[in-house]
């Protein structure tokens, strides 16, 4: 069931062969569309790790399940298995190894699936939906950390049931990174936490929110040396603050951007914001790709403090995004994020996931 | 400075209620976001000078003021920097910023916010650059809304609060408003406050007008001022720099190293360097335990919102909370309620449905639904699949992903998708193996 005729190299930028001659809103970047996409509303995408060869790509989706695709290089995307939870999946991720996907979800478990076996089990337990999942790899632990609207985030050795440390937070958990020895959680209440991972996890600090608006999404970023610095924090109201933890002249260093906003210069009619769903940093040039409910992607430099790319816009909010382990793919999954209210969910339309060649567009401006 | 300061308040534009540190960079905001023709981007100098601009060299009325808050769109005001603002207006933003410098210095007699004076005294001077380098950045930068409004509000209260003058002061200027935050060094009197320093007053008084009561010169990057007081929040001292430290005996009970120590140390205590690499100097780590989200939400509220974008703030006011959607130049393309887009679609009965799927036991290792592309599922426990390592080439001739094979969740797990030319179900395991292990590997 391959959609693509030609077999050009991904290298080429991948150009999806759609056939269709009227202009498709759907994919106005002409992306390559990734075969056999959920039903429902994409919220979580994940490639693997570099330790396994190849690319793989989960999303979970309001589905209720997990889907695992292989991507070739060539494009091609082979669907190789899914997992289903009771309620709609809300966030997953990998192990290092590559080995296992962890899986969170509104039906408040979190579970661990082997992708070798097929098989999931339930690793974690709340009281509320669990909005983040994310793998830490400590030299001396390593341990699976969720973040539920229940207020508690909570690190589980996927060996017992009972987690091995709960810490609680002022609010709901919106959004979650980790990049040892740090991570990053983002409230409601535009609450914003750091912890430091070293030893055991523990809360490093309270941070003053460099926004005003809900938290939606956050990311962390890495300095020159590849150790986490700052992160990345986005919100519902089309801007993105970058933080660092440590910086030399905070009011100098950090600073926040506008982002998927309608009418840029045009003044006479109001300008439309819109929220930015998620952030992904380029693992290799670490500048960023921001997603929006306006349904476009953008991609940024945070160093030279410029915009890179800005896509066409897709006729759908996009809701997920990341790249690969190396840096060459970047995916993006469209599909309706709420941000209009009910009355403008369609359960007809579909969804999709694109892939893109992130190789040169996410190249670092050179500073004047 | 001179005994009348020009509006004894920082320059602070009545178009937008933005503060700056300096009454050239209010101009040159001005100039930019108040006075800029929408056509060909001439900048004028003043509202009428636009007005006249547009009408003689583009035949254009306009009848307000660019991206001016509702009520302060008079294009007919003449008003350059800090000149022309109404009087009345004037009175109004004074009141404002005592009202707010009351409000949080009492909060920040109760909390520990001497590092975040340190990021204001710093975001204040950014405030200045960002102007200037707004232009050239892509990003539309405002550095000034996040490390203005928030920050400026709230911990130069504090600021102001810890060394207020209490009743002894109100001599003093009353018109200082407490946003000194251009002014690093400047110590607000430091009030050796009523009570320990009953004694220490009556030798400051007299030396009141214009001399700042000792200030422990050093105060700079941390008061350290847990409770001096209960302050009434009495008028806030004219900050003079050079405090000849004529008291410093007086003051340090008040600004005790004990005090900064007190603070330092659960600062420290919480915070582990996150890298070897990263060096935190102690009393620099210590930023206080943050604000917390109610003062943080408040001092939002009491801020004029961002950008050029103007709008209302949008305030988290109370537990369910609504935002502020709409303006009158923007729009946030979100629901009202302030929760998260996820929580708003989860109410959907739809999404409900928890019911655990019969014989799917949850912790057990049993297999959760269809896999597809190839993988068969495991009917029975136990059986493993022969892929190992990775996937392995994928199937030939397999039709790819059967959407429809994919159970609507609610039903037995143990359903084999309508896998075109797969094993019967009766099949046994080893019937079933075989088949798998031939269709998955080459």
């Amino acid at each position: 069931m391959s959609l693509f005729g030609s077999t050009s190299s991904f290298g080429t930028g991948g150009s999806g062969v759609f056939g269709t001659t009227t202009t498709d809103s759907h994919n106005p970047m002409k992306d390559v569309e990734v075969t056999s996409p959920p039903d429902d509303s994409i919220s979580c995408l994940a490639f693997s790790p570099p330790t396994m060869p190849g690319n793989f790509l989960i999303a979970g989706s309001w589905a209720n399940d997990v889907r695992c695709w292989e991507v070739q290089d060539n494009g091609q995307t082979v669907p190789k298995a899914q997992q289903m939870h009771t309620g709609p999946v809300l966030d997953a991720c990998w192990s290092d190894d590559g080995s296992k996907v962890f899986t969170a979800s509104c039906d408040k478990t979190a579970k661990m699936w082997d992708l070798n076996s097929n098989q999931a089990m339930q690793i974690a337990q709340h009281d509320g939906p669990i909005k983040a999942i994310h793998w830490i790899k400590a030299p001396n632990y390593s341990c699976i950390m969720t973040g539920s609207w229940d207020k508690t985030l909570k690190f589980w050795d996927t060996r017992s049931p009972t987690p091995m440390m709960s810490l609680q937070m002022p609010e709901r958990c919106y959004c979650a990174d980790v990049v040892y020895p740090m991570a990053v959680v983002a409230t409601a209440e535009r609450g914003l936490i750091v912890y430091q991972l070293e030893n055991q996890p523990s809360e490093f600090r309270r941070i003053d929110s460099p926004l005003k608006h809900q938290h939606r999404c956050v990311a962390i970023f890495k300095d020159k040396q590849n150790k986490p610095t700052g992160f990345a924090l986005g919100s519902i109201e089309g801007r993105v603050a970058i933080h660092y933890i440590n910086p030399q002249n905070p009011a100098k260093d950090n600073f926040t951007f506008k982002c998927h906003r309608s009418n840029g210069t045009n003044t006479t009619t109001p300008q439309d914001i819109y929220a930015v769903n998620a952030i992904a940093f380029h693992p290799v040039h670490g500048t960023l790709a921001t997603v929006g409910s306006d349904g476009r992607f953008s991609f940024w430099d945070k160093d030279a403090r410029t915009k890179l790319k800005t896509s066409e816009q897709l006729d759908q909010p996009i809701t997920a995004c990341c790249f690969n382990n190396n840096g060459n793919i970047f995916a993006y999954a469209s599909s309706y994020d709420w941000s209009k209210g009910h009355e403008y969910y369609n359960p007809q339309k579909k969804n999709y996931i694109f892939l893109r060649n992130a190789a040169e567009e996410l190249k670092p401006r050179n500073k004047k | 400075m001179g005994r009348k300061k020009k509006k004894q308040m920082k320059p602070w534009c009545w178009y937008c209620n933005r503060d700056f540190d300096d009454e050239k960079i209010l101009i040159q905001h001005q100039k930019a976001k108040h006075f800029k023709c929408h056509i060909c981007h001439k900048k004028l100098y003043t509202g009428p000078g636009l007005a006249i601009h547009c009408m003689q060299v583009h035949k254009e009325t306009i009848d307000s003021v660019p991206n001016a808050i509702p009520g302060r769109t008079d294009i007919e005001l003449e008003i350059y920097g800090m000149e022309g603002i109404p009087e009345k207006d004037m009175q109004e933003r004074r009141r404002t910023l005592e009202q707010k410098s009351q409000e949080s210095q009492k909060k920040k007699n109760n909390q520990d916010d001497s590092d975040e004076d340190d990021d204001d005294d710093d975001a204040g001077p950014s405030v200045s650059q960002v102007p200037a380098v707004a232009p050239q950045a892509s990003y539309a930068v405002p550095m000034t809304q996040p490390g203005m409004p928030p920050v400026g509000g709230v911990p130069h209260a504090g600021y102001q609060g810890s060394y207020l003058l209490y009743k002894s002061m109100p001599p003093m200027m009353p018109g200082v408003p407490p946003m000194m935050h251009g002014m690093p060094p400047a110590m607000h009197g430091m009030p050796p406050a009523m009570m320990p320093m009953g004694g220490m007053m009556p030798p400051m008084m007299p030396g009141m007008p214009g001399i700042p009561p000792a200030m422990p010169p050093h105060m700079a990057p941390r008061p350290g001022m847990p409770h001096v007081a209960p302050s009434p929040a009495a008028g806030p001292i004219p900050s003079r720099p050079a405090v000849p430290v004529t008291q410093p005996a007086v003051a340090k009970p008040l600004f005790p190293s004990a005090a900064q120590a007190q603070q330092n140390a659960p600062g420290a205590a919480a915070s582990n360097p996150l890298t070897a690499a990263v060096t935190t100097d102690p009393p620099k780590a210590t930023f206080p335990a943050y604000t917390q989200p109610s003062v943080s939400s408040s001092s939002a509220s009491s801020n004029p919102s961002s950008s050029t974008v103007v709008k209302p703030p949008a305030t988290v006011t109370s537990k369910p909370a609504t935002l502020t959607t709409t303006s009158a130049t923007s729009k946030l393309i979100h629901p009202d309620e302030d929760i998260s887009l996820e929580e708003m679609k989860a109410t959907l009965p739809r999404y409900q449905r928890l019911i655990p799927r019969p014989g799917q036991a949850l912790t057990a290792a049993a297999p959760s639904v269809a896999a597809v592309g190839g993988i068969m599922p495991p009917q029975q426990p136990g059986m493993r699949h022969p892929l190992h390592g990775q996937y392995g080439a994928p199937p030939q001739g397999m039709p790819g992903y059967i959407p429809g094979g994919i159970p609507p969740y609610g039903q037995g797990p143990p359903m084999v998708p309508p896998y075109q030319g797969g094993p019967p179900m009766a099949a046994s395991k080893e019937e079933l193996r075989s088949v798998v292990m031939k269709t998955c590997f080459v």
